[in-house]
């Protein structure tokens, strides 16, 4: 299994990562979870980062600090801590410092990045190209970017539709997500004033530009081309030599019923061979993972599987479910108050240790509100909640001295 | 009997008070009742506690029970029990703050966001991991 080891990195104190099949980041906002997972990009492709920064005119002149704010973007080169970073990727310790100064062999691409902030990549309906952002940028941002502008212009030049297509996607993926995102919509290409553009349309004649789309179908649609790159048409089953997918917060702007689409277009990733990371704030995607362990474990059908999602019983999609039982998931939480990450793999409710029970902080908000209601119904029907005698003394309910008629 | 002294001997880990002076008592409803009620469904035990911040002791209706589906009517029938129980021949204890517990004996299938969780509360039923934990000072 893939380790990462990182020491005293940004918000990281200490951070000990072991890469499942499917690999799960929760915690709270500005923990480092982002961090770590461009970290672990560097990691795979670090010489194919740098020729890519290098092909479009970025010189950080072998000095670690401006490699820092050109990958990660302006101002990240404070996540650095000199003297005290450490980083240990599979077993062995990594010089940030000669991944700045010396040019890697650049090896074939093995990591695609969806970034959070993937909705950037669209503008005015298209994508934008490596070029159209300024230096400070995040590079994963950027290449995200640049990788669907290719592919838009290479393989839906031809033909305008881009969402259903019948050469993407199986049959019963694409009916879900018409049915929990699109609608009655379908993406395609058309022209403006010779300008290519993305549009959502309803009909032969009717087309809703980017502007009026809603907020979940800006978030969607680059996703969409994400899975679209990473499953290409033809009889092979991952694209190039690409062997790890992370998708950051898979769940932004979505229902909860399209999240349930996306999760099993990230199974169809894994069943595929793909190494898949995800962070998240979604509780249901920790839900699904949480049902994933308990059917496995008890040997459960791939009918069950799929009756979380609503998915159809077909062959395909059971070969889908019962792929994907077997795969390893592990979880991680990143710490806000301690700066620490722990293995919260067991997802386990009853955990003592409050990051595991609350699954990384994700269902802390329910379990304070049920135990609010709780308690309150329950001392509803009493006559007297807090009544003190007229001797101003408190009263004990007797439990420690029993009398015959009171058990207790 | 003092302390925990009512819960048997491996329901005790299951509980634990920040300050053990404070806990006022225990007993163990099922056993103390069985005469009485044979045929019930007999809630576990109660705690008493005083509260640092509580004039009057609080008391903890605590099942222990494995936090499973099917075993979800037989803790929701002894919770209505409990409380009917509690208007009749248990009415001096029913003018305490309490709290009605399912901690959990064995196996969870339950997750805090589960809407069988949800439905506890509604019933004023919280449904607790394997421990539960009692502080010096009870939320407002």
């Amino acid at each position: 299994m893939a380790t990462l080891k990182i020491h005293n990195l940004g918000q990281i104190k200490e951070a000990n990562l072991t890469f499942g099949d499917l690999t799960v980041l929760v915690g709270p906002q500005a923990t480092g979870k982002s961090i770590a997972l461009q970290l672990l990009k560097l990691m795979v492709d670090a010489g194919q980062v740098q020729e890519e920064m290098g092909r479009y005119g970025l010189d950080w002149e072998h000095k670690l600090p401006d490699f820092l704010d050109v990958y990660f973007g302006e101002g990240m080169r404070s996540i650095w801590q000199e003297g005290s970073t450490s980083i240990e990727w599979e077993g062995k310790a990594v010089d940030l410092q000669q991944v700045a100064k010396r040019k890697r062999p650049n090896k074939e691409e093995s990591l695609f990045f969806i970034p959070a902030q993937r909705v950037l990549a669209l503008r005015d309906g298209w994508p934008r190209p490596f070029t159209d952002y300024t230096p400070g940028d995040p590079f994963a941002v950027r290449e995200f970017s640049e990788k669907l502008r290719v592919l838009v212009e290479q393989e839906f030049g031809a033909s305008g539709d881009l969402f259903p297509q019948e050469r993407r996607l199986k049959r019963e993926f694409r009916d879900l997500l018409q049915r929990h995102v699109f609608s009655n919509f379908h993406l395609k290409v058309d022209k403006f004033r010779s300008q290519k553009r993305l549009v959502l349309g309803t009909g032969e004649k009717d087309s809703l530009p980017y502007m009026v789309w809603s907020a979940g179908q800006r978030e969607f649609v680059p996703l969409l081309l994400g899975f679209y790159w990473l499953m290409p048409p033809t009889k092979v089953s991952t694209r190039g030599h690409i062997r790890w997918v992370v998708l950051e917060e898979l769940e932004m702007g979505l229902h909860p019923r399209a999240i349930a689409v996306v999760l099993l277009l990230v199974f169809e990733l894994m069943k595929r061979g793909y190494r898949v990371c995800l962070s998240t704030h979604s509780p249901q995607v920790l839900d699904a993972v949480w049902a994933l362990k308990h059917l496995r474990e008890n040997n459960a059908t791939a009918e069950a599987l799929l009756n979380i999602f609503e998915a159809t019983n077909t062959q395909a999609m059971q070969e889908l479910a019962t792929t994907v039982m077997k795969k390893t998931v592990n979880v991680f939480y990143f710490n806000r108050e301690t700066g620490l990450t722990s293995d919260i793999s067991d997802l386990d409710p009853s955990a003592e240790e409050d990051g595991q029970a609350g699954w990384g902080g994700l269902s802390e908000f329910s379990g304070r509100a049920n135990k609010a209601v709780a308690r309150i119904v329950a001392n509803t029907d009493q006559p007297c909640a807090t009544e003190t005698d007229k001797s101003d003394k408190a009263v004990t309910p007797a439990v420690a001295n029993t009398a015959p008629e009171l058990p207790l | 009997m003092p302390g925990l002294g009512a819960l048997r001997a491996q329901d005790r880990p299951h509980v634990v008070a920040q300050n053990t002076r404070l806990l006022q008592g225990s007993a163990n409803v099922d056993s103390a009742l069985q005469k009485q009620e044979p045929n019930a469904h007999r809630w576990d035990f109660a705690i008493a506690y005083r509260h640092t911040n509580r004039r009057n002791d609080c008391i903890y209706w605590v099942e222990m029970h494995t936090a499973i589906d099917k075993e979800v009517k037989v803790v929701l029938d002894k919770l209505r029990w409990l409380r009917n129980w509690l208007t009749g021949g248990g009415k001096l204890l029913n003018q305490f703050e309490r709290d009605f517990i399912w901690a959990s004996s064995g196996a969870t299938s339950f997750t805090l966001t589960s809407p069988q969780v949800k439905q506890f509360a509604q019933l004023g039923l919280q449904h607790k991991g394997r421990v539960l934990h009692i502080p010096n000072k009870r939320p407002s």
